[in-house]
């Protein structure tokens, strides 16, 4: 700063003042003259933009166009890189036919005698494909649920099982892997039902070509991995945990459970809350807190329940992808064998259970 | 050294449908290289196209390459991946290296968009123990204890007084008396 004032100074003296400190440096485009847009173009695209806008709105949504109708498409080298994506190798009559919906061979056929060429289409449709996967999938379910939560009762089972099938949780599955570009179906954008049937028929193809073990991990890798995050004893709760755990206690041979207070702060005040613990024969077993005395024993009961079945917040975490080698051979054979319903749940039942 | 200012959104570290925890999954569905034939300014691309291309598709057969040869138009490459997300890249006046650069780079990715991670760590399970509230670790005599009470009254990390501590230093000095001594078992 002081040496810029001294400059000038000179300069001054010297009647240098005409001429500036600084050397001028020629502006260099290295950019081409593309970034140079004249002044009328900005506004014309925001106008263009708005009217645009207008227009999607009053159509019900900006165009969408279907994969296939780009000039870079190639159907054949899609499925191929479908399942080397997938890592697994698929008959390509049964993958083809897996991909094919009925609405699209009706839809083909129509045009075709619309127009008047006699169809000799050779299409198979995904209906039988996607009820044997369906079947398939159930089945892979529950063997892993039930080799993984040996101690859980069935309804819990079936609760993770029903999340697992359902038809959102398929259809996020269906996409991630590519299938929304390779379906071949008349309904664009694609239902939810299309995608999930595609993916049985897709399990169901597998099982076909690569043996019920390829598609047993399959699902495993993709479908069950799912219930990763997922808090199980969100997905189902019983009904009346006291009285449920009453009916095991008793059948166990224990005493009744008895609720105790023990801790308790800010009764006068709606920010109350109270911890009941939960005895039985004088033998701490779990405790719950709520908001009133009810809602704390409710969650108590809960809680104990959550110890019996081996579901607490923090139980074991569930193996996946190579954890799964050693017990492939549980889960297949657990796979026709439900766990005990909760109206007969007993420790020692599941105690047996256990390899 | 605020992030306030930083149009580039944020977020916590994810990966699509779980990849990686059943089995790993390339992202990148498809690829499409456009390019000139004539013009300089795709000569990185057709270079690249005529030696490395091939390699790459077969490492990575699960990507779809489209080759799109356009005259007059600049090269670039859009990705596509399997959450629907698209990348375009501008490849003009690339060399043959800077091509297969941008092309791996394209196969890392998961088409989640480029963010700021403010952690590199993610988990659904932030508790085992369970969150600490003020009732843990407190001993169950204070429901029925009367304050001021001589043992919880004290402070957690008082520490035997200069008193107890000579007390037991006379303690541990005393010479044990034989007849004071049980018999041996």
């Amino acid at each position: 700063m002081a040496a810029l004032w001294k400059t000038c100074q000179q300069c001054l003296r010297y009647r240098f003042s005409n001429v500036s400190i600084y050397t001028s440096i020629t502006a260099v485009n290295v950019i081409s003259k593309r970034n140079f847009k004249a002044h009328w173009v900005a506004p014309t695209l925001r106008e263009l933009k708005r009217r645009k806008v207008i227009e999607d709105d009053l159509n019900g949504g900006p165009k969408i166009f279907h994969r296939s109708t780009f000039l870079e498409w190639n159907y054949d080298a899609e499925i191929f890189a479908f399942s080397n994506r997938l890592g697994e190798k698929f008959n390509d009559l049964s993958l083809r036919a897996a991909l094919t919906h009925k609405s699209y061979i009706e839809r083909e056929t129509a045009r075709l005698s619309d127009i008047g060429v006699e169809s000799n289409l050779q299409f198979q449709d995904n209906e039988a494909l996607s009820q044997k996967g369906g079947e398939l999938l159930s089945k892979f379910i529950n063997g892993y649920l039930r080799a993984v939560f040996t101690q859980v009762p069935e309804e819990l089972i079936r609760a993770m099982h029903d999340f697992l099938t359902s038809n959102p949780t398929l259809e996020t599955v269906a996409r991630h892997i590519g299938l929304g570009d390779l379906m071949l179906c008349a309904d664009f954008p694609c239902k939810t039902e299309t995608y999930v049937k595609s993916f049985k028929a897709i399990v169901a193809a597998l099982a076909e070509s690569s043996g019920e073990e390829r598609a047993r991990i399959f699902v495993q890798d993709l479908v069950v991995t799912q219930l990763y995050g997922q808090d199980v004893n969100e997905l189902w709760n019983p009904v009346d945990p006291v009285g449920n755990l009453t009916a095991i206690l008793k059948r166990e041979g224990k005493a009744e459970p008895e609720f105790r207070l023990i801790r308790q702060a800010g009764s006068n005040s709606i920010l109350g809350v109270y911890y009941v613990g939960l005895y039985s024969d004088k033998n701490f077993i779990s405790e719950g807190a709520g908001e009133s005395l009810e809602v704390a024993k409710e969650m108590a009961a809960r809680e104990a329940l959550k110890k019996l079945f081996r579901t607490e917040d923090s139980m074991r975490a569930l193996p996946f992808g190579r954890q799964l080698k050693n017990i492939q051979s549980k889960i297949a054979q657990l796979e026709n064998q439900p766990n005990i319903p909760l109206s007969e749940w007993i420790s020692e039942k599941v105690m047996s259970a256990v390899h | 050294m605020s992030n306030s200012h930083m149009f580039l959104p944020s977020g916590f570290i994810r990966t699509p449908l779980q990849n990686g925890l059943g089995r790993y999954i390339p992202q990148l569905q498809r690829i499409t290289l456009k390019f000139c034939k004539n013009h300089g300014g795709s000569r990185g691309v057709r270079d690249f196209i005529e030696s490395d291309l091939m390699e790459f598709a077969k490492t990575n057969p699960g990507t779809v390459v489209y080759l799109k040869p356009r005259r007059h138009r600049s090269p670039c490459m859009v990705a596509e991946y399997l959450n629907g997300e698209r990348e375009y890249l501008s490849c003009h006046e690339f060399s043959r290296d800077e091509v297969h650069k941008w092309l791996s780079y394209m196969c890392t990715r998961s088409g989640i968009p480029v963010m700021r991670f403010r952690k590199y760590q993610h988990t659904d399970y932030p508790t085992v123990q369970g969150v600490w509230n003020p009732f843990t670790h407190q001993a169950p005599e204070i429901n029925i204890a009367e304050f001021p009470h001589e043992v919880l009254s004290r402070p957690l990390d008082h520490g035997p007084t200069a008193t107890e501590q000579l007390i037991e230093i006379f303690k541990k000095t005393q010479i044990e008396d034989p007849a004071n001594k049980p018999p041996e078992l």
